[in-house]
């Protein structure tokens, strides 16, 4: 039995329970009755934009701060999903202005259901008749906006156009894969080149701006801002002189020119032809122009300096005499006679002509393959192909761009493995020539014969050297620690630096003689299953203090000496400022 | 279990259905634009099973048996206060959930009102009322505790409740009104220190309450956008599903906190007043069983389960409508969330028991 008071309290209760009740009995009379109807036309009104603040993506420069890729500005039209009304009209109308499929655009509303203040783009870089045509329609087309959006520039068009890449829509593999982790649908990302390995430093953060905005769709006010913060730019490695003399030089050919800093790896220029223009991407490339770029014979996308991979022929033999030295299988002093022909067991290998008696240099300078047959039988392929990964060719060098090939060296492992062969001597003599299963590509090349050039540092290629901070903050400057030493001794390296010399001075590589500039080199001409022989030039130059190496791949090319080498003299003369080359000012790098 | 349910008091069980079934209409209408209506209404069934089945075990036990464990139950509430904050899941920026696969997450907080209701009836039932401020201490130190745990989560919503339940129960246990009003001048005291261990964005919701205007975009936004909800609904509202602000998602966690707006935009001025008809006859049997009770226990039982849900539909609705500050406090049978239904299951089932042993009076 409660006692009295605590009875009292219990009514006390009650009734405080009461007038809480009531007091809020009383402000919902007052929302909902006595204003319900300001309430009520205020959620008509009620209209929010999320309107986009796009992050202009960072500017790209070359190595002397030129500008290769910047933005300009360009119309997008876009779609508001909670401001769209009567769809079955308005889209049929929208989908033949844009000239795109209605079914696309209800795709693309679709996957954007869960952001409906969000605007939904259409289509980017819109003509400026689809524009006037929109703004003129406006009545009938609601919740289509107009926004200005930064679209990409290349300034050059096709230059340089693999190493820097082109963008695209982010598609749903990439959405799904944890290396694109916070991107979203509809996000133009880098599909390749640098745009592509610096997309998160090149993007920046979009901003948003919530707009509220009346039936009309005219803006009341701003409700809250986010400011976008723009991409960071980058300064690139590559001299656009340089990188232009590669790409006339290299002309109509297909092929690649690797021009790299023998000391540091920079990349001054990479070319490869056919090619493609990335401004067709900018905006989001259209399905038949895609079909027509991805379906060319001559795979315009295909970067060859670095994505494919080549017999690399006689530049091999570079290779084969530095294992040769290195085990002592040869010296400075041996000496061959060739006369056309190399016996081994059973097989006969035929040269191209009698080189007489040749000594080291002379073999190395005239790219005897008597000579090298020689060599490569004493030396033994697994040998060889230590020396080659040692100056790595058959790995991928770690240059900043996505989608590198390996390459292939092989050696007696990999050919029982693969093969189910053990290794034979004739395999010896067809290694040292580059042929066989050798595969590199003009990259490693490249590197390679910067490493012997430099005195044995194996370069880290790379195509950044700077990254720019809008926002002010310190700018990053990349340093890329060489990817590694080879060890030679230093009679090793002499002898093999001299043959070098020697190809170009007296021997098969005379075409890219450059007067006032010592260049060392190696041609190649490399028979490969698919047509004529390839063409190659690895040289470096100068020759007793290198500074530039380079790397030139024409395919079916025939003759190095004839076709790649003259490649490369113009490389070099555009790098050290020498001969007519009218882009080429300043000195070398 | 006959005596049960032949004294089961109907018009409480008639009051709770109801809301139950508003609560799910509320929901399902909630969920349109955040996947459908069947999105959470799944899961809520699941949890009301859970409930209905925990409030009739507790309405069969005799509650003088289970405040008996007074000291197991107090002792487990602490551990798992002290868990969520060790291996607990934070979401919306408070570690307030324990993981438990398909039945979401359970929230200690919500279970720790119900065990401080038992825990503090059973010791101010075998003890005269404190008379002075040091006779208190006790008092303070058994509700401070399990406070100061949720606190730290943080979770301030459920730590005032705690609080109303302490007052709400000293209140009923007879302490002297003087005594109660020195308790609230010492909390009136401690409001600076409070004010400094709060979070930013609780400084801020305080500081919206006074001004709605200084934040259009954050905290004032939600209640801006909450009170265009409520209000447009008018007399009648615009139809269940019909709502535009819940459709267009203007409110941010409609479903939860802030499913009140979904009514008053949908069902109006009528659908606001039926629901508080209906809190209103819960209360109301739930202080007419405090007074039949047949111990003070009992009493106290009913009296803190009375005090807690007036305190959470008062501050619920109010937030909506702009009479009391954002604080992350369900609205009870309505909001979406397991361990706050759970916990009302467990309400309801006490006072059921607690009903059916009372004293052998005529009403």
């Amino acid at each position: 039995m409660p006692s009295e008071p605590i009875s009292r309290r219990l009514a006390a209760f009650a009734v405080i329970s009461v007038l809480l009740f009531a007091l809020l009995l009383g402000r919902l009379w007052q929302m909902q009755v006595l204003q319900g109807s300001r309430f009520r036309q205020l959620s008509e009104e009620n209209r929010l934009r999320d309107l986009r603040l796009p992050a202009p993506r960072g500017i790209l420069y070359d190595r002397k701060g030129r500008p290769l890729v910047t933005n300009r500005a360009a119309f997008t039209v876009s779609l508001l999903p909670m401001e769209l009304r009567r769809p079955q009209q308005v889209l049929p109308r929208l989908a033949a202005i844009l000239d795109i499929a209605p079914a696309e655009i209800q795709q693309r509303l679709e996957q954007a259901r869960r952001r409906p203040f969000e605007p939904v783009r259409l289509l980017r870089d819109a003509p400026k008749r689809v524009v006037a045509m929109v703004e003129e329609n406006r009545l009938d087309l609601p919740g289509v906006i107009i926004e200005v959006e930064p679209v990409r520039h290349y300034l050059y068009g096709s230059l340089a156009a693999h190493a820097l890449g082109y963008l695209g829509e982010i598609d749903a593999a990439e959405l799904a894969s944890p290396a694109w982790e916070g991107y979203r649908m509809g996000d133009l990302i880098g599909k390749a080149g640098v745009e592509r390995t610096y997309d998160r430093e090149l993007r920046g953060h979009d901003g948003r701006l919530r707009v509220e905005v009346d039936a009309r769709g005219r803006a009341l006010g701003i409700l809250g801002r986010d400011p976008a913060h723009p991409g960071k730019s980058l300064v690139l490695t590559i001299d656009l002189d340089i990188q232009r003399a590669a790409e006339v030089a290299l002309g109509e050919m297909a092929g690649a020119v690797v021009v790299l800093d023998a000391r540091s790896g920079e990349v001054l220029a990479i070319a490869s032809h056919p090619t493609f223009d990335p401004n067709a991407f900018a905006a989001g490339i259209s399905p038949q122009a895609w079909a027509r770029l991805a379906t060319d014979r001559g795979l315009p996308l295909l970067s060859r300096a670095v994505d494919s991979t080549y017999e690399p022929g006689s530049v091999f033999k570079v290779v084969t005499p530095a294992a040769a030295l290195a085990r002592g299988t040869a010296t400075r002093a041996t000496r061959v006679t060739c006369n056309g022909i190399f016996r081994l067991g059973g097989w006969v290998f035929r040269d191209l002509k009698a080189h007489g008696t040749v000594d080291f240099v002379a073999g190395v300078a005239q790219s005897c393959n008597v000579f090298f047959w020689t060599l490569g039988t004493r030396t033994g392929g697994d040998a060889m192909a230590e020396m080659a990964r040692a100056l790595g060719l058959g790995e991928r060098t770690g240059i900043d761009l996505p989608s590198e090939s390996p390459g292939l060296i092989p050696d007696s492992a990999w050919k029982q493995r693969t093969q189910g062969e053990p290794w034979y001597p004739g395999d010896d003599a067809n290694m040292a020539i580059g042929q066989g299963w050798v595969n590199v590509t003009p990259l490693q090349v490249a590197r390679m014969i910067a490493a012997i050039g430099n005195g044995g540092t194996l370069v880290r290629p790379h195509l950044v050297r700077q990254v720019l901070d809008p926002d002010g903050g310190p700018s990053r400057t990349l340093s890329m620690p060489p990817g590694g030493r080879v060890a030679f001794r230093p009679d090793v390296l002499d002898t093999l630096q001299e043959a070098l010399e020697a190809v170009v001075q007296r021997g098969t590589g005379r075409a890219v003689a450059i007067p006032g500039l010592t260049v060392a080199g190696k041609t190649g001409s490399a028979e490969n299953p698919r047509g004529q022989p390839h063409a190659w030039f690895a040289a470096y130059a100068p020759a007793a203090a290198p500074r530039v190496a380079v790397a030139v791949l024409v395919e079916h090319g025939r003759r190095g000496g004839l076709v790649a080498a003259p490649i490369a003299k113009a490389v070099l003369q555009a790098a050290f400022g020498i001969g007519a080359v009218p882009q080429a000012q300043g000195g070398a790098p | 279990m006959r005596r049960v349910l032949r004294h089961l008091d109907l018009p409480l069980l008639a009051a709770t259905v109801l809301l139950v079934a508003f609560g799910l209409v509320a929901l399902a209408s909630a969920a349109v634009p955040l996947g459908g209506p069947w999105a959470y209404v799944r899961t809520r069934l699941l949890h009301l099973a859970l409930a209905a089945g925990a409030m009739m075990a507790v309405a069969l036990v005799d509650y003088r048996r289970l405040a008996g464990l007074s000291r197991v139950l107090y002792a487990g509430m602490l551990v798992l206060l002290v868990a969520v904050l060790l291996v607990g899941v934070t979401r919306l920026g408070a570690q307030r959930w324990i993981p438990l696969g398909p039945l979401g997450g359970f929230q200690p907080s919500e279970l720790a009102k119900i065990v401080l209701i038992l825990t503090l009836a059973r010791s101010l039932s075998t003890q005269k009322p404190p008379s002075t401020l040091p006779g208190l201490l006790p008092v303070l130190a058994h509700v401070g505790i399990p406070m100061l745990l949720i606190l730290r989560q943080p979770d301030m919503g459920s730590a005032m409740v705690l609080g109303a339940i302490m007052l709400g129960m000293l209140f009923l246990a007879g302490v002297r009104l003087r005594l109660l009003a020195g308790l609230g001048g010492l909390g009136l005291m401690g409001a600076p220190f409070l004010w400094s261990v709060l979070r930013d964005y609780q400084r801020q919701r305080l500081l919206v309450f006074l001004d709605p205007g200084i934040d259009p975009l954050g905290a004032g936004y939600a209640l801006n956008q909450a009170k265009i909800a409520v209000g447009s609904g008018q007399v009648w509202g615009k139809g269940v599903f019909a709502g535009t602000q819940n459709l267009l998602r203007f409110i941010p966690e409609q479903h939860t906190d802030f499913i009140f707006t979904v009514i008053g935009e949908e069902m109006g001025f009528v659908g606001g007043v039926l629901l508080l008809l209906l809190f209103l006859v819960w209360i109301w049997r739930a202080l007419q069983i405090a007074y039949t009770a047949a111990d003070r226990l009992g009493m106290l039982i009913a009296g803190g389960i009375a005090t807690m849900t007036v305190f959470h539909v008062f501050v619920n609705m109010g937030m909506t409508v702009g009479l009391m500050p954002i604080t992350g406090i369900p609205l009870p049978f309505i909001s979406y969330g397991g361990s706050s239904l759970l916990t009302m299951g467990v309400a309801t089932g006490l006072l059921l028991g607690i009903g059916a042993r009372r004293r052998k009076i005529l009403l």
